[in-house]
C-alpha cells in the first residue's frame, strides 16, 4: 500500500467519523466543532486531488469564518438542545435505512464500475512549478468574469439581508454625537448656585 | 481573450440593473421617511429604463458571450420584459400595503431589484454556473424579503422553512450539475448537449444526474412531492413578498427549466419526459384536491400555483416546439392572474387587517360591483373558463399534449381543472351571493385601483385576442 | 494510486449522510443547517475530483463559487433563525406550527 494510499484512508475515515458526529451529537456545540474537523479533513484531501488554493480556501473560509459565525449564533441563542434531541431515536431506524439504501444505489453509480481505475485513467501530476492558484485565477478573471461579478452581487445582497434582518436600533442604547458634544456650551452643563455659606457643624 | 464592448453592451440590461440598484440601496440612505416615495419612483424608473435597454440591445440571431456563460436571445428578451412588467406591478401593489404597515423601506425594493437582476441573470444563462449563481441571488433575496417583517413570528417561520428547503434543493441541484459534468466533461449547456448528443442511447450515470437536476428543480418550482414549502411561505410571508413570490419568479424557473431540460438534456428527453409525467399528474391532482379544503385565500392560491406548475409541466413534457410555445405563454399568463388575485387580497386589507380569509370577501359584489367584477374575471381565468386567457393557455397547452398522443394525460388534466373550477367559483359565490359582513367602503389608493382595473381587463383581453402573446412565444423560441 | 471512484464514494457517504441527518434532527433548526453545509461538501468532492481526472479547470472554478454562495447563505440563513428565535424564543421546529392547512 503507497503513502498515498494510507494517508487517504486516514482523512476518509476522520472525514466520515467527523460528518456522522455533525449530525448526531447531543450539543450543538459538539456538532459545529465536528464539522470544523470535517473541514479540515477535507482539505488534506482536496490537497491530493492538487486543488491546492481551495483547500485553503476551505479552510480559511469556513473555519475561519463561517463556522465561527455558526459557533456565535449557537452560543448567543443559548439554545436549551434537550427537547431538540426528542424523536431522535424515533427517526433513527427510518432515517439510517433510507441513508443506506440511498448510499447502497449512489455507490453503485458512483463506483468502481462506471468510475474505476479501469474506466477514468489516473492522469499525471502536473508538473513542479505549475501554480494551481495562478490557473484558477487566471480564468476567474477572464472566461469567468461574468460569475464573478455575480457572486459579488451574491455577496452584496447577504449583508444587506443581514443587516436589515438583525439590526435594531435599541432605545437604552446610547449613542455618541460629536457635533453634540463639540457644540456644547458651559451653560448647558454648568449651574453656578449662589447660596449663604454654612458652617460646619 | 480580451472582453469586447459587444459583449458588454448584450448584458446593458443586467448591467443597468445592478448599478441602478446600488445607486438606490446609497441614495436611499438620504432620503427621510415622509419622502420615501422617491425611491420606490427611481425603482419604477428603472424598470422601465431596462424594459428599453433590453428592446434596444435585442438581437436577431442567439449571441453568446463572457466566456458563453452568458446568451442572448428571443426567449431571454421576451421573459426579461415580462419580468421587469409583473415585478413592476408587484412593486405598485406593495406600496400601499407597506405604507400602511411601517415596512415602506427602501430595502425591500433593492431586495426587490437584486431578485429582478438574479431572474435576469437565469433567463439569459447558457452554463450551469450562471444558472445555479441566477438562481441563488434569486433566492437569498427571496429568504429575506419573507422574513422582512421581523416582528412578526409567522413571517420569520415562514422564512426558515422557505430557507431550509431551498437549500436542500440547491444542494441536490448541485449534486446532479457535479455528476453531469463527470459524465460530458463540461458545464457549458451547448456542450453538455453535444456530449450527450454524441453518445450512444442514454448512459445510466446521466440518468442518475438527471434525477438530482429533476428533484431540484421540482423543489424549486414547487412541483408535488416536493412542494411542502409552497403553501407555508405563501401563507406566512407578508402578502406583497406572496406576491413577489408567486409571479416573477415563475417565469424565471419556466427559463431554467427550458435552459436546462430542453437545451441542455434535449438528448434526454424520453427520460425526463417520464420523470415529468408524473410530477405533473400529481401536482394536478394534489395541488386542485387540497386547495378545495382551504379556508385562507393565500394557502388557496398557493395550492392552486402548485396545480398550474402542473399544467406548465404539461406543455414541457410535450417535448415539442408548440408545447414549449404552450408552457411559456401559459406561464406568462399565470404570472399576470397571480399578480392581480394578490393585488385583490392587497386592495382589501388596510393597516391591521389582512384580507386574506375567504370571509373576507363575502360579499364584495354589494360592497364594490367593479372590483368583485375583477376577482370574478380573474379567478374565472384561473379556472379556465372561457372567454379569459385562463381557457386560451389551457387549451394550448392540452392541444400540444394532444399531439404528441398522450390523450390519456389531456384527460387527467381535464378532469382535475373541473375539480379545480370548484373552488375558484366558490370564491366568485361568496363575492356574489353571500351578505357581506364588512359594510365599510374599500380604501385604497387610486394607482392601485387603476393598475388592477387594467390588470382584470388584460386577462379578459389577452382571453380575446391570444394570437398576438401567442406568435411572440412562438417566435421567441425559434 | 487512488481511483475517481473511491472520491465519489466519499462524496456519496457524505451526502448520505447529510440526508439522514436533515431526516433525523428535523426538530434542531441549527443542526439542520451544518448538514446543509455537509451537503454542499459532499458536491465540492465531487467537483474538485471530477475536476482532477477530467484535467479541467472547470470544476474549481465552480467549487469557488460554491463556497462563496454557501457563506453567504449560512449569513442569511443564520439571520433568518435569529429572528426566529427573538420572535418565538425556541428553534424548535415542532414548535413551529402556527400554520396548517
Amino acid at each position: 500500500m503507497s503513502f498515498e494510499r494510507i494517508i487517504f484512508y486516514a482523512f476518509a475515515a476522520i472525514l466520515v467519523y467527523a460528518a456522522g458526529r455533525v449530525v448526531t451529537a447531543r450539543n450543538p456545540v459538539h456538532a459545529a466543532l465536528h464539522l470544523v474537523l470535517a473541514f479540515f479533513t477535507c482539505a488534506g484531501l482536496w490537497l491530493l486531488l492538487e486543488a491546492e488554493f481551495l483547500a485553503i480556501v476551505l479552510v480559511l473560509v469556513y473555519v475561519g469564518a463561517v463556522m465561527v459565525l455558526f459557533l456565535f449564533v449557537v452560543m448567543m441563542l443559548d439554545i436549551n438542545s434537550a427537547p431538540l434531541r426528542e424523536g431522535f431515536i424515533r427517526y433513527l431506524p427510518v432515517g439510517l435505512a433510507v441513508a443506506a439504501l440511498m448510499l447502497f444505489e449512489m455507490v453503485a453509480i458512483v463506483g468502481v464500475r462506471y468510475f474505476g481505475p479501469d474506466q477514468v485513467a489516473i492522469p499525471a501530476r502536473h508538473p513542479e512549478g505549475y501554480s494551481n492558484t495562478a490557473e484558477l485565477g487566471r480564468v476567474l478573471y477572464t472566461d469567468y468574469v461574468y460569475p464573478f461579478e455575480i457572486a459579488a452581487v451574491i455577496l452584496l445582497v447577504a449583508i444587506i439581508a443581514a443587516i436589515v434582518l438583525t439590526m435594531r436600533r435599541r432605545p437604552e442604547t446610547r449613542y455618541q454625537d460629536p457635533a453634540k458634544q463639540v457644540q456644547a456650551k458651559k451653560a448647558d452643563r454648568l449651574r453656578v448656585v449662589k447660596m449663604s455659606a454654612e458652617k460646619k457643624q | 481573450m480580451p472582453l469586447e464592448t459587444a459583449e458588454y453592451l448584450l448584458a446593458l440590461p443586467e448591467i443597468w440593473v445592478l448599478g441602478m440598484a446600488c445607486l438606490i440601496l446609497v441614495l436611499d440612505l438620504f432620503i427621510r421617511d415622509d419622502s420615501r416615495i422617491l425611491t420606490y419612483l427611481m425603482v419604477q424608473a428603472t424598470l422601465v429604463v431596462a424594459a428599453l435597454i433590453t428592446l434596444a440591445v435585442q438581437v436577431p440571431e442567439p449571441v453568446l458571450a463572457f466566456g458563453n456563460t452568458f446568451i442572448s436571445d428571443g426567449m431571454a428578451t421576451l421573459l426579461k420584459l415580462f419580468i421587469y412588467l409583473v415585478t413592476g406591478m408587484g412593486f405598485l401593489y406593495a406600496r400601499p400595503y407597506l405604507q400602511d404597515r411601517g415596512l415602506f423601506k427602501g430595502e425591500f425594493y433593492v431586495l426587490g431589484l437584486f431578485a429582478m437582476l438574479g431572474m435576469m441573470i437565469m433567463v439569459s444563462a447558457s452554463h450551469f454556473l450562471t444558472i445555479y449563481l441566477g438562481l441563488e441571488l434569486l433566492s437569498l433575496c427571496l429568504y429575506a424579503m419573507v422574513a422582512f417583517n421581523r416582528d412578526s413570528g409567522t413571517c420569520s417561520e415562514a422564512a426558515m422553512k422557505y430557507f431550509v428547503l431551498g437549500a436542500l434543493a440547491s444542494g441536490m441541484l448541485l449534486y446532479g450539475i457535479s455528476m453531469l459534468y463527470g459524465a460530458t466533461g463540461s458545464l457549458e449547456i451547448a456542450a453538455v448537449a453535444s456530449a450527450i448528443g454524441a453518445e450512444e442511447g442514454s448512459s445510466i450515470v446521466l440518468i442518475f444526474a438527471l434525477c438530482f437536476i429533476v428533484v431540484g428543480l421540482a423543489f424549486k418550482l414547487g412541483a408535488v412531492p416536493f412542494h411542502m414549502w409552497v403553501p407555508d411561505v405563501y401563507h406566512g410571508a407578508p402578502t406583497p413578498v406572496t406576491l413577489f413570490i408567486g409571479s416573477a419568479p415563475k417565469i424565471a424557473a419556466f427559463a431554467i427549466v427550458m435552459r436546462v431540460l430542453v437545451d441542455g438534456l434535449g438528448g434526454l428527453v424520453a427520460d425526463w419526459q417520464g420523470m415529468l409525467v408524473i410530477l405533473a399528474v400529481l401536482s394536478l391532482a394534489v395541488g386542485n384536491v387540497i386547495a378545495i379544503a382551504q379556508t385562507n385565500l393565500k394557502r388557496m392560491l398557493a395550492y392552486s400555483t402548485i396545480s398550474h406548475v402542473g399544467f406548465l409541466l404539461l406543455g414541457v413534457l410535450a417535448g415539442t416546439p408548440d408545447g414549449y410555445a404552450a408552457a411559456m405563454f401559459y406561464t406568462i399568463t399565470y404570472a399576470l392572474m397571480a399578480v392581480g388575485a394578490f393585488g385583490m387580497i392587497i386592495l382589501l386589507s388596510r393597516a391591521g387587517f389582512e384580507a386574506d380569509e375567504l370571509e373576507d370577501f363575502r360579499g364584495l359584489n354589494a360592497r364594490n360591483p367593479w372590483f368583485a367584477f375583477m376577482m370574478l374575471i380573474l379567478m374565472f381565468s384561473m379556472a379556465g373558463v372561457p372567454p379569459t386567457v385562463g381557457f386560451y393557455a389551457k387549451l394550448s397547452v392540452l392541444q400540444a399534449v394532444i399531439q404528441v398522443d398522450m390523450v390519456w394525460l389531456a384527460l387527467v388534466a381535464v378532469f382535475f381543472s373541473v375539480i379545480g373550477a370548484f373552488y375558484y367559483i366558490r370564491l366568485v359565490k361568496i363575492m356574489y351571493f353571500d351578505s357581506p359582513t364588512d359594510e365599510a367602503a374599500l380604501q385604497s389608493n387610486p394607482g392601485l385601483r387603476a393598475v388592477l382595473s387594467v390588470n382584470g381587463l388584460a386577462v379578459l383581453g389577452l382571453g380575446l385576442f391570444p394570437g398576438g402573446l401567442m406568435a411572440l412565444c412562438s417566435a421567441a423560441l425559434l | 494510486m487512488i481511483a475517481l471512484s473511491d472520491y465519489l464514494i466519499i462524496g456519496a457517504i457524505l451526502f448520505a449522510i447529510s440526508v439522514a441527518g436533515i431526516f433525523l434532527n428535523r426538530k434542531n433548526i441549527i443542526i439542520l443547517l451544518m448538514a446543509i453545509e455537509l451537503m454542499l461538501l459532499a458536491v465540492n468532492m465531487n467537483f474538485v475530483a471530477f475536476s482532477y481526472f477530467l484535467d479541467d479547470i472547470a470544476g474549481q472554478v465552480f467549487v469557488f463559487f460554491i463556497l462563496t454562495v454557501a457563506a453567504a447563505e449560512a449569513a442569511i440563513g443564520l439571520a433568518i433563525l435569529v429572528v426566529l428565535f427573538r420572535n418565538r424564543q425556541t428553534i424548535n421546529v415542532e414548535d413551529l406550527d402556527s400554520m396548517k392547512g
